[in-house]
């Protein structure tokens, strides 16, 4: 879910991007660091980066009628860990919008908050969550990624009921009717997300364990699996 | 995707300094989001379809694509936005003129607004954007990351189109279980070339005395002071002549 160009009010627009500004920062500082410290980690961030573009720009199974597409932040933040994500989601998001035309400059900070702050972080939290809890890593990775995309999209949906607030009920009413529109085809799609997340994750512990190794970031959950 | 990034490369204003094109598009997009879109928003429009098409030789089918791409977000939200609800007593939904109007302003808004933004992406290369990017004092590291970006994105979409069109002619796409299957496999084995891929390039860019730093050449922009002027004059005119249309109107 883009917000538009042009669709916030300035205010806004420029309120989220200070608000998502000290994340990204935050997380070039960290990858900037880790580059300087070993430089083959640019080309591996490189490939990642552009993996997750392309993956975002596959059309997902239509299931309601309405075709649309995988967020990857579920994957992303598994793969890479939330910290890393910030920065590498505002690249991404941000060639979204100058190659796809999807999203755009002015709402760059709001999109980066729900889809490179909050979704990696949530997907994050509860994969270690539910990892910590013993639960299978099938159905922590499916939670992870399902509900990811779920706060993703409850983050956007906050996002638009605070700047437009209905003249009756507030922006609580903003919220529900928001929600209540998209439900139907986001509820769906986050199910598929979740399932598409686990096929990846399950290829690439199969197939892959050498290169889930090399991804020495915050994701030993995945990688010790991958090595056993 | 190639059709935008094939006419920023190819348009006429390609070799123009980048500054002539975002100063005047960047201002536009500012006086949209500022002023009252009602008379200003139908103004950038035509301002930016015309110096697209006319001035910079882009097709207009292209240009109209780009405008649609929000076109589902968008009317989307009308609804959403011309429908109130009211939890006073049960559900209760109403159509108010007020929102009538949010949503017809807001939908012109965007699209002014996204017009502005695709004057921009269909006249200035991916690269062009980059360079300025360190001016503001982001770091060399994380610039040389977004054109590595930028190149691999294109290395891979070619190889996921083909791992798509294999797969579908082997009816993997055609169920939705198998869809998620097909799509994570297809996901999967792409992640796998790209790692593949990124291992290849540092091993190659190490023969060759990499040391984290790749040195490309610039190309060289001349400013011109007169294009820049006639940009800066266009947002003066939209902006002083949807003043004077606001003041007409209320």
């Amino acid at each position: 879910m883009h917000i538009t160009e042009g669709f916030l009010p300035p205010l806004h627009a420029a309120a989220w991007t200070a608000v998502s500004l000290p994340f990204v920062v935050a997380s070039a500082w960290r990858i900037n660091r880790l580059m300087r410290d070993q430089p083959q980690i640019k080309l591996l961030l490189a490939a990642s980066g552009a993996f997750a573009f392309v993956i975002s720009a596959l059309k997902l199974p239509s299931v309601t009628g309405s075709c649309s597409h995988a967020t990857g932040t579920g994957l992303g933040a598994i793969l890479f860990g939330p910290s890393v994500m910030a920065l590498l989601g505002t690249i991404v998001l941000a060639f979204q919008a100058l190659l796809l035309a999807h999203g755009g400059i002015t709402t760059l900070g709001a999109n980066v908050f729900s889809m490179a702050i909050v979704g990696p972080w949530v997907a994050y939290g509860l994969l270690r969550g539910a990892r910590w809890l013993n639960a299978p890593l099938a159905a922590s990775v499916f939670l992870a990624a399902m509900l990811g995309d779920l706060a993703t999209y409850s983050a956007t949906a906050g996002q638009l009921a605070l700047a437009f607030p209905d003249p009756a009920s507030g922006w609580v009413g903003s919220f529900i009717k928001f929600v209540g529109v998209f439900a139907p085809t986001q509820l769906p799609l986050a199910v598929v997300e979740g399932l598409l997340t686990v096929a990846i994750v399950n290829f690439l512990r199969e197939y892959s364990g050498d290169e889930l190794q090399i991804l020495k970031f915050p994701s030993q959950t995945v990688a010790v699996e991958a090595r056993s | 995707m190639r059709a935008i990034d094939h006419h920023a490369w190819t348009n006429r204003w390609r070799d123009w300094h980048p500054a002539e094109k975002l100063l005047p598009a960047g201002s536009l997009l500012i006086l949209t989001l500022m002023l009252p879109p009602l008379t200003t928003a139908p103004l950038v429009l035509t301002g930016m379809m015309v110096a697209t098409v006319r001035g910079a030789g882009v097709p207009l089918q292209t240009l109209l694509s780009v405008l649609a791409a929000p076109a589902a977000f968008l009317l989307a939200g009308i609804p959403f936005l011309a429908v109130s609800v009211d939890f006073a007593e049960g559900v209760n939904l109403h159509l108010s003129a007020e929102g009538l109007r949010l949503a017809l302003t807001t939908t012109l808004r965007a699209l002014a607004a996204m017009s502005c933004l695709a004057f921009l992406i269909l006249t200035t290369p991916l690269t062009d954007w980059i360079a300025p990017l360190r001016r503001i004092g982001v770091p060399a590291g994380v610039v040389e990351l977004i054109l590595l970006i930028y190149r691999l994105i294109f290395v891979f979409f070619e190889r996921a189109l083909t791992g798509h069109q294999a797969q579908t002619a082997r009816l993997g796409y055609s169920r939705v279980d198998r869809s998620v299957r097909s799509l994570g496999l297809l996901a999967g084995n792409l992640f796998q070339r790209a790692l593949a891929q990124a291992r290849r390039l540092e091993i190659g860019l190490m023969a060759r005395g990499y040391t984290g730093e790749l040195r490309v050449l610039a190309p060289k922009h001349v400013l011109s002071r007169t294009r820049l002027a006639a940009g800066l004059g266009l947002v003066g005119l939209v902006g002083a002549t949807s003043g004077l249309l606001a003041r007409g109107l209320s």
